[in-house]
C-alpha cells in the first residue's frame, strides 16, 4: 500500500513538475524545475525504505525486528546533499529570472526569445560584446 | 592502502578558489595568488603522473576519510584520469593567464577567480572519483561555478543563454539524481568498481540486469547533455557565444569532455561487465555495449553533420566555433560508437576517441582565444566586419591557422593523427557508414575552416581591422597554446602511448576493483581458485 501511494505521488510531482516546466512564463518554469528535482529526492528516499514499507530509523539498538525492517540510511544521506545542492540552484536559477527580467522587461520566455532575433538582426548585441572587450585591460 | 597524493590536484584548485575568494578586497595579490594556483595545479597534476606512471598497477587509490572502498568514498587516480587532468592543467592554465589581460580588472575582481578555480575543482573531481553519487556532486560544483560564469557580462543576451543553459542543466541534474538513485536500487552500490563487480556476476548479487539497462540509457542522456551531443545540442552555441572566451575555452576544451569521460568510464568499465538476455532488434550481441554502440553511432553522426551544417551558416567567430565543437565531439564518440558494437577493437576505438578529445580540446581553446583576441583587438568577431587580419596580426593569424589545421587534420599536428585514428578504426571494424559519415564531417572541417580563414583573415582589411589595437599578452598565450599543438603533433608518440595506456586502463575492469578494493577481490578470487582453481590475477 505504502508503495502504491509513493508511486502515485511521484508520478503526479514529475507531472506537475513537466508541466510546469513547458509553461512561457519563467518564474513557473523554475518552479518546474524545482518541484521535479524535489520529486527526484523524494524519488531517493522511497528506494531506502524496501518491499516492507514499515522502516524504523537506523539506530543502533532501536530496532528489533532485524535488519530487514530498518530504512537505508545512505539515500537519505544522499538526499540531504541533494537537498543542499537544489536550494542553490533554486535560488541561482530565481536570482538570474530577476536578472533576466531587468534586461528584458519581460519573463515570457517568448518574449525573450523574439529579442534576440532583433539583437542578431541590429547591432545592439554586437556593440554590447565590443564595449565590454574593448573596456578590458 | 592509502595515497594522499591523489588528492594533490583537488587540494590545489580548492585552497586556490577560497584563497581568491578571501583576497577579492587585494586584486592585485588575487590575481597573483589565482596564476599560482594554476601553476600549483599543473604541478600536482605532473606530480600526480609521475607517481601513477611509477606504480606496478599504474592506479592510485584514496579512500577518503579511510573508509574501506564499497562503503566510503574512493578517488582513483589511473591513466585515463591522468591524461584528462593533464588537459585540463595546460587549458586551464592558458586561459587564466589570458582572462587577466582580457577581462576588465574591475569586473572579474569579485568573483572571476574564486568562480574558475571552482570550475576547475568540479572537473578535477569528476575525473578522479570512484563513486556515482560523488560524481554528481563533483558534475553540479563544476556546474554552479559555470552557470555564473556564462551569466559574467550580464547584458540581455548572456542573461538569456544562462537562464537556458542552468534551467536544462538542473532538469539534466534531476534525471541524473534519479538515474542514481536507480542504480542503487538496482545493483544495491554506489561505488564503480563494487558496481562493475556485481554487474559482472548479477545472479550472485540478485540482480536483474535489465533495469539496469534502461537506468544507464537514461545515464547517458545526461551525460550526452554534459558533452552537447545531439540531440542534447541546443545550449551549446547560446551559452559559448554569450561566456567571455576564456571561459568558453575552458567549457569546450574540458568542461565538455567530462561528458565523454563519464562515458568511458562507467559504459566500457563498470556497465560493459553486464550482459542482458534480452533481443532487441537490430541489435546484435547481449552486452550493454552492443545496445548502446547503434545509440552512439547515431548521436555521433547527427552531432558532425549538425554542427558541420550549423557552422557554415554562422556570421561571426564564436558561433562558428561554438558549432564546430558541437560537430568535433560527434569525431569523438564515433569511434566510441565502432569501439561499442566491435569489442576486438575496443583498445583502438576508445584510444581514438582520447587523442581525438585531447586534440580537440587543445585546438578549440586555441581558436576560442583567437577569437577572443580578435574582438578584443577590433571590437567585433563578425566575419562581415573583419578581413585582412592577416597582414596585420600575423602572429595572432598563425596560431588560428594552427588550429584551423588541427581541426581539419593536416599532419604533422595532433589533429592529423585524431582523424586519423578514427577512420582507421571505421575501416577495420568493417564500418562503413561510419567511413561515410567521418568523411563527410572531415569535408565540412574543411569548407567552414576555409570560410572562417579566408573572411576573417584574408583579403582586404576592413575599418574596425585597420583601426584594431595591439594586445600583445593575448597573441602570446594563443602562441604558447598554438606551439604546444605543433609540439604534440611532431612527437606524436608519447601522447599515442598516453591515451593508449588510458584506454586500456580504462577498459580494465579486473585491475580497476582490485586496485579499489583488494580485500574483497581477493577473497572472490580465493573463491574463484577453491573452486575451478584458477582465475587469479596480481
Amino acid at each position: 500500500m505504502t508503495e502504491f501511494v509513493l508511486a502515485v505521488t511521484l508520478g503526479l510531482l514529475f507531472g506537475l513538475g513537466t508541466f510546469l516546466v513547458l509553461r512561457r512564463d519563467v518564474v513557473r518554469v523554475v518552479w518546474g524545475v524545482a518541484i521535479i528535482s524535489q520529486a527526484a529526492n523524494v524519488y531517493l528516499v522511497t528506494v531506502g525504505v524496501g518491499t516492507t514499507g514499515g522502516a524504523g530509523a537506523p539506530i543502533l539498538g532501536h530496532g528489533h525486528a532485524g535488519e530487514a525492517a530498518v530504512a537505508d540510511p545512505l539515500v537519505q544521506a544522499l538526499v540531504l546533499t541533494a537537498i543542499v545542492i537544489g536550494f542553490g540552484t533554486t535560488a541561482f536559477a530565481l536570482v538570474l529570472t530577476f536578472r533576466l527580467y531587468e534586461e528584458h522587461g519581460t519573463i515570457d520566455l517568448d518574449g525573450i526569445a523574439g529579442s534576440e532575433g532583433d539583437g542578431a538582426a541590429g547591432t545592439g548585441t554586437a556593440g554590447d560584446g565590443a564595449a565590454d572587450a574593448g573596456g578590458s585591460r | 592502502m592509502t595515497e594522499q597524493v591523489v588528492v594533490a590536484p583537488l587540494l590545489s584548485a580548492l585552497v586556490a578558489a577560497v584563497l581568491a575568494l578571501l583576497l577579492r578586497s587585494y586584486p592585485r595579490l588575487q590575481r597573483g595568488v589565482s596564476v599560482l594556483g594554476g601553476l600549483a595545479y599543473g604541478a600536482g597534476v605532473l606530480f600526480l603522473a609521475a607517481r601513477v606512471a611509477a606504480d606496478a598497477d599504474r592506479r592510485l587509490v584514496y579512500q577518503v576519510s579511510d573508509w574501506t572502498a564499497p562503503f566510503g568514498i574512493s578517488l582513483i587516480a589511473d591513466p585515463l584520469s591522468v591524461l584528462m587532468l593533464g588537459l585540463t592543467a595546460v587549458v586551464s592554465l592558458a586561459a587564466l593567464v589570458y582572462s587577466l589581460y582580457f577581462l576588465d580588472r574591475e569586473d572579474a575582481r569579485l568573483s572571476y577567480h574564486p568562480l574558475y578555480h571552482f570550475m576547475i575543482l568540479g572537473v578535477t573531481g569528476s575525473f578522479l572519483t570512484g563513486d556515482v553519487f560523488n560524481l554528481f556532486v563533483w558534475f553540479e560544483v563544476m556546474l554552479m561555478s559555470s552557470y555564473v560564469l556564462v551569466v559574467f557580462y550580464s547584458g540581455a543576451e548572456q542573461t538569456r543563454a544562462a537562464l537556458l543553459y542552468s534551467l536544462l542543466n538542473l532538469v539534466g541534474s534531476a534525471v541524473m539524481l534519479l538515474a542514481i538513485g536507480g542504480l542503487y536500487a538496482t545493483t544495491g552500490t554506489l561505488n564503480m568498481a563494487d558496481m562493475a563487480r556485481r554487474l559482472a556476476e548479477p545472479a550472485a548479487y540478485g540482480i536483474d540486469p535489465a533495469p539496469v539497462l534502461g537506468i544507464s540509457a537514461v545515464l547517458l542522456s545526461v551525460f550526452a547533455l554534459k558533452a552537447g551531443i545531439v540531440p542534447f545540442q541546443f545550449w551549446v552555441p547560446a551559452a559559448y557565444e554569450a561566456a567571455p572566451e576564456p571561459v568558453t575555452a575552458v567549457l569546450a576544451g574540458v568542461v565538455k569532455k567530462v561528458g565523454i569521460y563519464a562515458i568511458v568510464r562507467l559504459y566500457f568499465m563498470v556497465f560493459a561487465a553486464a550482459s542482458v538476455p534480452v533481443s532487441l532488434p537490430g541489435i546484435g550481441g547481449d552486452s550493454f555495449l552492443s545496445f548502446f554502440g547503434p545509440v552512439l553511432f547515431v548521436t555521433a553522426a547527427a552531432s558532425i553533420l549538425l554542427g558541420g551544417v550549423g557552422a557554415l551558416g554562422q556570421d561571426r567567430m564564436a558561433g562558428l566555433l561554438a558549432y564546430s565543437s558541437i560537430g568535433q565531439i560527434g569525431f569523438v564518440v564515433l569511434p566510441l560508437a565502432v569501439a561499442a558494437t566491435a569489442p576486438e577493437f575496443r583498445v583502438l576505438g576508445v584510444t581514438a576517441a582520447l587523442v581525438y578529445a585531447i586534440n580537440h580540446g587543445l585546438a578549440k581553446a586555441l581558436l576560442f582565444l583567437v577569437g577572443g583576441a580578435v574582438r578584443a583587438g577590433t571590437g567585433t568577431d563578425r566575419f562581415a566586419d573583419l578581413g585582412g587580419l592577416a597582414g596585420r596580426e600575423p602572429v595572432l593569424a598563425g596560431s588560428f591557422f594552427v588550429g584551423g589545421l588541427a581541426l581539419v587534420g593536416i599532419p604533422p599536428l595532433t589533429g592529423f593523427f585524431g582523424k586519423f585514428l578514427v577512420f582507421d578504426i571505421a575501416g577495420r571494424a568493417g564500418s562503413t557508414a561510419g567511413l561515410a559519415v567521418a568523411l563527410v564531417g572531415a569535408v565540412f572541417t574543411i569548407a567552414y575552416v576555409t570560410r572562417a580563414w579566408n573572411r576573417g583573415f584574408w583579403g582586404e582589411a576592413g575599418p574596425s581591422v585597420a583601426a584594431s589595437t595591439r594586445r600583445p599578452a593575448l597573441v602570446a598565450v594563443v602562441a604558447a597554446l598554438a606551439g604546444l599543438i605543433v609540439l604534440l603533433g611532431v612527437g606524436f608518440d608519447p601522447l599515442y602511448a598516453a591515451a593508449e595506456n588510458a584506454a586500456e586502463a580504462a577498459l580494465d575492469a579486473e585491475g580497476y576493483v582490485s586496485a579499489v578494493d583488494p580485500t574483497t577481490a581477493a577473497e572472490a578470487t580465493a573463491d574463484a581458485a577453491s573452486g575451478t582453481n584458477g582465475g587469479g590475477h596480481s
